[in-house]
């Protein structure tokens, strides 16, 4: 009898059930970001929250990481509640302006480890293999400033991942780069998931960035107020990722029909 | 090392043109007793170097701006870094720093003196009342402007709230601490000549004084030249440390 319910609490790396997150303005009224949200996230898949702009997702993200507490509701990861951030979930930000640029990219990489006390040449030692694993070998005496977007982006996520967290949370990490970066750091990305078999939670607002990258996609209804609309399991081998592929068609037309509403509504409201 | 050199013969050819102006004008559009051209105040500068009198009297005057100067910042980092952190300290504060920062040092000279006497401390005291509030409210406005991304990295990353002071808030601050403390080098010189003017025993402004009541212009002169390399050397080095620090990404000068 118990063992579904067992099974559930083994799979789900992060549950938030019956969740609301009520912001309070500057003139005293409120806004309801989300409302009721319910979301399982399983350990090691892929998983993109896809929603038009002012859904909400980035407040789902930033409950999870522990910036923002839920207004009600439950927020777990492993059955553990969370109250605040910590390093088992690390955070990759849409915006550069995360990293620190009065350090070397080494510097950026191992700055939590250094917080955490590792020693030094264990700290190094991994700094310098996600350095190699993002693909910026040799280039870890190098400041922020002298980096591209790209490899901004790329220090971003070596720092988490040097972290090892439970979980990546990435809040439109590549929405900021020119076209060709951004397909680039897109197969990048698909390539250490598949190294590192971490859990990514994935917010994005581009249907086609989500079907590349997810094996499932949570779309949410337009704000304010947002649920989750539905979710789409993306069974696509690598090479059937491409845009011009048959099946990234299919799905990408699933997730569009079920999108395109809520764009027609955001649109309305913020009209 | 080439683009040093290049900016190295930019300071060159522009101090030279700046002597040759003071020259033209001096010499042949002036030509009065009253403006020496800068050949006579060099030969003064030599003779009073050489006796003594300006090594004493420029090391009087540093010595003051640097003791003043040392002691505001340290006065003032902590403050602004506090005021900039908890609302409830810039509530206590903002009383203090907004009113007094609207009286000139210039004006508390007089005060100063009644205070601290003719001597050492009423100079050391006007730096520090120059210096301070500056230093406070830059810092502050550092502290203001991190980007609470930032912050937030380095909670996700596993980092305290003291670490995150430490590693992250004070050293994103840090190029408006320089630049505070560079207006309040600025400050530092206007204060620590008007108050040598009115009352000191020693010092590049008492010089200043002293050349006045028997009209020696030239001595006047070695003292303007003086105080010019000087505030330009000290702003260099600031302009170096902040370069040397923050240069490599948000430069706020």
């Amino acid at each position: 009898m118990s063992l579904p319910v067992a099974r559930s609490v083994v799979l789900a790396l992060v549950r938030l059930s019956g969740v609301s997150k009520t912001f309070r303005s500057l003139q005293g009224s409120d806004y309801v970001a989300v409302r009721d949200f319910a979301l399982n996230i399983e350990a090691g898949e892929f998983f993109c929250l896809l929603g038009t702009s002012g859904c909400g997702k980035t407040t789902v993200l930033n409950m999870i990481a522990g910036f923002e507490l839920a207004t009600s509701g439950s927020v777990e990861i492993a059955g553990r509640p969370i109250r605040s951030p910590g390093a088992d979930r690390g955070v990759v930000f849409q915006s550069d302006d995360s990293l620190y640029p009065w350090l070397s990219a080494l510097g950026n990489v191992e700055f939590g480890l250094r917080m955490r006390g590792l020693p030094r040449a264990e700290r190094l030692d991994r700094a310098h293999r996600y350095l190699d694993l993002v693909g910026l070998s040799g280039q870890g005496h190098k400041h922020p400033a002298e980096l591209s977007g790209g490899m901004k982006q790329r220090i971003q996520i070596a720092r988490v991942l040097a972290n090892e967290p439970q979980i990546l949370l990435m809040d439109e990490p590549f929405a900021a780069l020119d076209a060709h970066t951004r397909a680039a750091m897109q197969r990048e990305l698909m390539k250490i998931w598949r190294t590192t078999g971490k859990t990514v939670l994935f917010i994005t607002h581009d249907i086609e960035e989500a079907v590349i990258l997810a094996t499932r996609i949570g779309i949410m209804h337009a704000g304010p107020a947002a649920r989750l609309k539905g979710i789409i399991d993306v069974t696509l081998s690598d090479s059937e990722r491409e845009r011009t592929d048959d099946r990234f068609i299919a799905v990408y037309r699933r997730v569009h029909a079920m999108i395109r509403d809520e764009v027609a509504i955001a649109m309305q409201r913020t009209q | 090392m080439k683009r040093s050199l290049a900016r190295l013969g930019g300071y060159l050819i522009g101090f030279a043109s700046l002597f040759a102006l003071w020259h033209v004008a001096s010499v042949y559009l002036l030509n009065s007793v009253l403006f020496p051209p800068p050949g006579r105040v060099i030969a003064k500068a030599i003779e009073l170097a050489q006796d003594g009198t300006l090594w004493e009297n420029a090391r009087v005057s540093l010595e003051r701006i640097g003791l003043g100067f040392l002691f505001g910042s340290l006065i003032g980092i902590p403050l602004g870094l506090a005021i900039g952190s908890f609302a409830i300290v810039r509530r206590l504060l903002e009383p203090y720093t907004e009113f007094l920062r609207f009286i000139p040092a210039t004006a508390m000279i007089t005060v100063a003196v009644i205070w601290f006497g003719i001597g050492e401390g009423s100079k050391i005291f006007l730096i520090i009342y120059t210096t301070v509030f500056i230093v406070i409210i830059s810092t502050a406005a550092g502290v203001s402007a991190v980007t609470p991304n930032k912050i937030r990295a380095a909670r996700s990353l596993g980092a305290s709230r003291a670490q995150v002071f430490c590693y992250v808030a004070f050293p994103a601050t840090v190029p408006y601490i320089l630049t505070g403390m560079r207006l309040a080098m600025g400050n530092s010189f206007v204060t620590i000549i008007a108050a040598e003017l009115v009352a000191a025993n020693a010092g590049l402004g008492k010089m200043i004084w002293d050349a006045r009541l028997y009209m020696l212009v030239d001595q006047i002169f070695v003292a303007l030249l003086v105080l010019g390399l000087l505030g330009f050397t000290a702003d260099r080095l600031f302009r170096w440390g902040i370069y040397a620090f923050a240069g490599r990404y948000s430069p706020v000068t």
